[in-house]
């Protein structure tokens, strides 16, 4: 059997990596490919630095096989007996994105089948902004999360994701260089029916 | 459209100098004159560089080797002269789906990738020569036909010779006064320019093998040349495409400019000392030098173009893409 998820559980962080780009994830995920991921190591030293300060509970980890997920919740805030996990995000952004909510609803989905009770909002911490977003977790969030849940665990290595349907990804994309979207447009034009690289014929 | 930022035009080093030391410095490599007194050569900074090449009477320190492991970081030996000694490669997380593919690949697929690198080279020698005011290479174009429709390896490889073969009964017309090219002669090679080839296949071999590492392909497991022991006969297949338009020409441009004579030559055909430092630092400002892409149509070094159609070749290793799209160029 070739290397899939099928029976294993996802990783929370590979939501996140999914919804920026199923193609970037699954170069990740079989080829190794991703570039020099600069960003995410900033923010792996700011994280160690932020973790000396009291009043939070870190670094927990859980798992759930009926979700199919599993992950390190880096911060829980725990306020009025109530549990919310914090996500925080690296270095250069001053805004978060769609993935981030749905890497926060797993892990919100996670911490509630842990604690049996329901987990409903979530924070997202901006470095760069210090600011911190409440974001409220709705259906959608975790239809979303079951969602790719199902795509990751049936993702093979057979099958390459198409190219993104939002050609702007692709700018700040560390897979860029090896992905090479639009030359594969270039040269053939086939592999790039529906994306966002799809061009006028050309005479 | 642009071609993204890359960090490949340095990712490749040569150090020449004698009695120098290889060492790192707070995360950056650094070339050190050791048995002189010019201090620190030059630095870079250690993600950048997959590739370190030195030339005869260079050393390393053990922690800097220890980091090249790390980094993944390949460090090809040779001569001061420029022969080729060997290589130190780290060891490196094997991608195993993409050796898996490479090791799957069937005769048909196998045949298919090396009629494409075949039949660009045929195109590449032709429009090598037409640049160079060259014409009736009818039969060029005609064999490049016959390697896109050849059927089997041997046929393919019997093409592949009789189109070499005409196209260097063509060359010696590139060349300017004073310099003649009768026959491609190997070991030893038996004139100037044979030897200036020579030195120049074996030079953009390295530059293959880089790639090939560096994208995790097999480079001893090849497609059209046998697999024999020790030898990249992955690197040599994908060579073929370069070798009119990147290593001929380059050979051709060192003498008709001028910037390599018949005096920077010793008694057994190689270059002296003085012009093999010249010859390596115009390969590597050559590799470096931006051309507009045929099929990409942005600026593009020869490195990194290079490093393109290793990650080509492995797309379609892997079955991402359809078929190899060979380097070629039509004018
Ligand atoms: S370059 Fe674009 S299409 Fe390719 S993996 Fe990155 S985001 Fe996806």
């Amino acid at each position: 059997m070739k290397a899939s998820f099928r029976d294993e559980l996802v990783p929370v962080s590979a939501l996140n990596e999914y919804v920026y780009c199923p193609r970037r994830f699954y170069y990740q995920r079989y080829q190794d490919e991703i570039g020099t991921p600069y960003e995410l190591v900033d923010g792996r030293s700011k994280h160690e630095r932020q973790s000396r300060r009291g009043g939070w509970v870190r670094e927990r980890y859980f798992r759930s096989n009926d979700l199919g997920l599993h992950g390190k919740i880096d911060l829980v805030e725990s306020n009025d007996e109530t549990l919310t996990p914090v996500e925080r995000k690296r270095a250069e952004s001053a805004e978060y994105y769609p993935s981030d909510e749905v890497q926060l609803a797993g892990y919100c989905m996670l911490l509630e089948t842990a604690l049996d009770e329901s987990v409903n909002v979530g924070y997202i911490y901006l470095y760069s902004t210090d600011q911190r977003y409440a974001i409220q977790i709705t259906e959608n969030h975790r239809k979303t999360v079951r969602e790719i849940v199902r795509h990751i665990r049936t993702m093979t290595v057979d099958s390459i994701p198409p190219l993104t349907d939002n050609p702007s990804k692709c700018e700040a994309c560390s897979a860029r260089e090896y992905c090479m979207p639009e030359e594969t447009a270039m040269l053939e034009p086939d592999k790039a029916k529906g994306t966002g690289f799809e061009r006028e014929e050309r005479r | 459209m642009k071609a993204s930022e890359g960090m490949f035009d340095e990712s490749v080093i040569f150090v020449t100098k004698q009695g120098t030391q290889v060492r790192t410095d707070e995360g950056r490599i650094v070339v050190w004159d050791v048995d002189g007194d010019d201090g620190e050569l030059a630095s870079y900074p250690t993600e950048k560089l997959d590739t370190i090449n030195v030339f005869g009477g260079v050393n390393f320190s053990t922690p800097f080797v220890a980091r090249a492991n790390e980094h993944g970081i390949v460090l090809n030996y040779f001569t001061q002269n420029g022969k080729y000694r060997g290589s130190f490669v780290p060891e490196r997380n094997t991608i195993a789906e993409i050796r898996r593919a490479q090791y799957a690949l069937s005769d048909d697929d196998e045949l298919d990738l090396a009629k494409a690198m075949i039949a660009g080279k045929i195109r590449n020698a032709r429009t090598l020569l037409s640049r160079k005011g060259v014409h009736g290479t009818d039969v060029l174009k005609d064999l490049g036909v016959r390697a896109e429709n050849a059927t089997n390896k041997d046929g393919l490889r019997g093409t592949e010779g009789e189109a070499a073969e005409r196209y260097f009964n063509r060359l010696d017309e590139t060349l300017t006064d004073g310099w003649t090219f009768e026959k491609r002669t190997k070991r030893p090679p038996e004139d100037h320019i044979n030897s200036l080839l020579s030195l120049t296949y074996v030079m953009m071999k390295n530059e293959v093998l880089s790639g090939l590492r560096q994208y995790n392909l097999d480079p001893f497991l090849g497609v059209l040349h046998a697999d024999r022991h020790g030898r990249p006969s992955l690197a040599l297949d994908l060579q073929e495409e370069f070798r009119p338009i990147f290593c001929d020409a380059f050979v051709t441009r060192l003498v008709n400019r001028g910037v390599i004579t018949h005096d920077d030559f010793t008694a057994d055909n190689h270059l002296a000392d003085e012009a093999f430092k010249t010859y390596l630092s115009k390969f590597d400002d050559y590799m470096q030098e931006e051309f507009t892409h045929p099929h990409f149509e942005y600026s593009v070094s020869r490195r990194k173009a290079i490093r393109q159609q290793v990650i080509l070749l492995r797309k379609t290793m892997t079955g991402e893409m359809d078929e190899y799209h060979a380097l070629t160029f039509d004018r």
